[in-house]
């Protein structure tokens, strides 16, 4: 199967129910699909494999990612904020074909004069030559994004149908998905999270409420109520921003929610104990998953499972292991084996490394407990090494979190001549908070242990952060 | 500097360096402090101690100090010399 099999089996089973409900109109499943091969016929002659797609989340972008894929091309998929320099350095490297995108990317574009690559906006597509399309074989690559980087420069990850079928069928039967269900979706199509949720949708026949982003609470909100949604996927940091409302507005609004689903960046244990007594019908869940290995686990947080700072088990048919060369702890690099990992990145062979007989090395720290639940401890590249007392930076965070005044902190490593390391904090404060650093270091005396005690304290105007909301450290050392 | 100003009589100087003990050593009474008493006769006065005591001087009196000057704190009275050499 492929997303165009999910499709094809929705519109036979529901083809006058709604698809997709963005924030303009609505498309039932029968006229997504017209729309879907109307815009595949006429994406014409391309002389490469993949064709780029940048535009924020509309039904414009999810027939064009159809329509490419069913045209037999990869679709690459690029945020329609990502810098010039940027998007030329991944034109280049997918060996883009053809450029599709919305009208303001398009005069964005058009005024890079480096950029090469024919590019048309949703509708002049429609007015290209019709030409056939080929068959789509299950090895084919659907589509081709580039990782957040975290840690490094992005790396190009091509995702095939098979890969896509096997996540979204774990996806869909871990978290109960059914056609019954409306979801809303505030991320965007072009990451890993936000796609495999439109997959999902597209699988069981649900309908997709498609909101542009996150940030809007209130239409967030609104949109659950008006469509009577009951399931809602958004990052951890929307999770912790929703909490400002009064708990029973909020509880209202989430009482036809049955799964609220998060992703697996550091979720403070307050926000899922606050979610699991707001959500009166349903759970809150995460995952956690690279765009390189998808949804390889699966938490609900169900009120008797008291493991909040879990990321679950894994998930059916996916193998995980813990490698600790040292054998001296149960905790170690997380390897990930299964249908959702690939088999190479994109065209780069020092990536390729982190890949070992089938196992991706995932450059994660974590641990098993005794009932096969897997908890992260942090990335390898994050660890802060203090004269031997190695330390995550999330265990910092989530105690300064806690300073009222606080917005946003971000804790890191820096050189130190004699113990190697120590912690540095970079924090946001809150709009007119007067916090100073004396105040922040009494708190850290009195939560935390005295080698984890910062020793520089900055305070910045943000914290640089991927889209997933997950800290770029390497931007801040 | 104007905290410098503020703190510039040697008394405030001196409680505030205090405070910082207390703060640092939690478990520290009135009896046990004095200014004069060693790094060594602290039984929680350890590297990590010191690295404490030094972040939180630097952050109170917007000063640093070196290397050098933070490895020859070895009591109380030291660490107000140290600041008072900044302040002065």
């Amino acid at each position: 199967m492929n997303v165009m099999s999910f499709l094809k089996d929705s519109v036979e089973k529901f083809p006058t129910k709604a698809a997709i409900i963005d924030e303009e109109r609505s498309l039932t499943f029968n006229e997504l699909y017209q729309e879907v091969l109307k815009f595949s016929s006429h994406l014409g002659s391309v002389d490469k494999n993949v064709v780029s797609l940048i535009a924020e989340n509309s039904i414009s972008f999810i027939i064009s990612y159809l329509g490419i894929i069913n045209s037999g091309r990869t679709a690459h998929l690029i945020p329609p904020e990502i810098s010039q320099t940027n998007m030329l350095i991944q034109l280049r490297s997918a060996n883009s074909g053809m450029i599709v995108c919305s009208s303001v990317t398009k005069n964005n574009l058009l005024k890079y004069a480096a950029i090469k690559i024919p590019s048309f906006e949703f509708n002049e597509v429609l007015s290209r030559p019709i030409q056939q399309t080929t068959n789509l074989k299950s090895n084919d690559l659907a589509y081709l994004l580039y990782t957040s980087g975290t840690t490094s420069e992005p790396k190009g990850v091509a995702i095939t149908h098979t890969m896509t079928e096997f996540t979204t069928n774990n996806i869909f039967q871990v978290l109960g998905y059914t056609s019954s269900d409306v979801d809303v979706l505030p991320l965007p199509l072009y990451h890993s999270f936000g796609l495999g949720c439109f997959h999902t949708s597209l699988r069981v026949g649900s309908t997709l409420v498609l909101l542009k982003n996150a940030n809007n609470l209130e239409r967030i909100l609104e949109s659950i109520k008006m469509h009577h949604a009951t399931t809602l996927a958004v990052i951890p940091a929307t999770l912790t921003k929703l909490l400002q409302f009064e708990k029973d507005t909020l509880a209202d609004y989430l009482s036809k929610i049955r799964l609220i689903i998060t992703n697996s960046t550091a979720i403070p244990k307050n926000t899922v104990q606050k979610f699991k007594e707001i959500l009166k019908n349903g759970n809150l869940a995460t995952y956690y998953g690279l765009t390189e290995a998808s949804r390889s686990t699966f938490m609900i947080f169900d009120k008797t499972n008291g493991r909040e700072g879990s990321v679950g088990k894994p998930a059916p048919n996916v193998k995980i292991k813990i490698v600790n060369e040292h054998n001296d702890s149960k905790e170690g690099e997380i390897w990930i084996k299964g249908n959702n990992v690939i088999t190479n990145y994109w065209n780069n062979s020092q990536a390729d490394k982190n890949l070992v007989d089938g196992w991706l090395r995932t450059n994660d720290i974590g641990y098993f407990d005794d009932e096969n639940y897997l908890f992260l401890i942090g990335r390898n590249d994050d660890i802060i090494n203090i004269g031997g007392e190695k330390i995550t930076p999330y265990e910092i965070e989530e105690v300064v979190k806690q300073i009222p005044g606080i917005e946003d902190v971000a804790a890191f490593g820096i050189e130190h001549e004699i113990f190697g390391q120590t912690i540095k904090l970079n924090i946001v404060k809150s709009k007119n908070s007067d916090l100073d650093k004396s105040t922040i270091l009494s708190y850290c005396i009195k939560n935390l242990e005295k080698f984890k005690i910062p020793t520089k304290i900055d305070f910045v105007e943000s914290i640089p952060k991927t889209d997933y909301g997950k800290v770029k450290r390497f931007m801040l050392k | 500097m104007i905290l410098a100003n503020v703190l510039s009589n040697e008394s405030e100087v001196k409680e505030a360096i205090k405070k910082i003990f207390f703060e640092v050593f939690p478990n520290l009474s009135e009896a046990d402090f004095s200014w004069n008493k060693e790094q060594k006769n602290y039984a929680r006065w350890d590297s990590f101690a010191q690295l404490n005591l030094i972040t939180f001087t630097e952050s109170k009196f917007n000063i640093t100090l070196s290397l050098e000057e933070s490895i020859n704190i070895k009591s109380a009275n030291d660490l107000f010399e140290s600041v008072r050499s900044h302040l002065q």
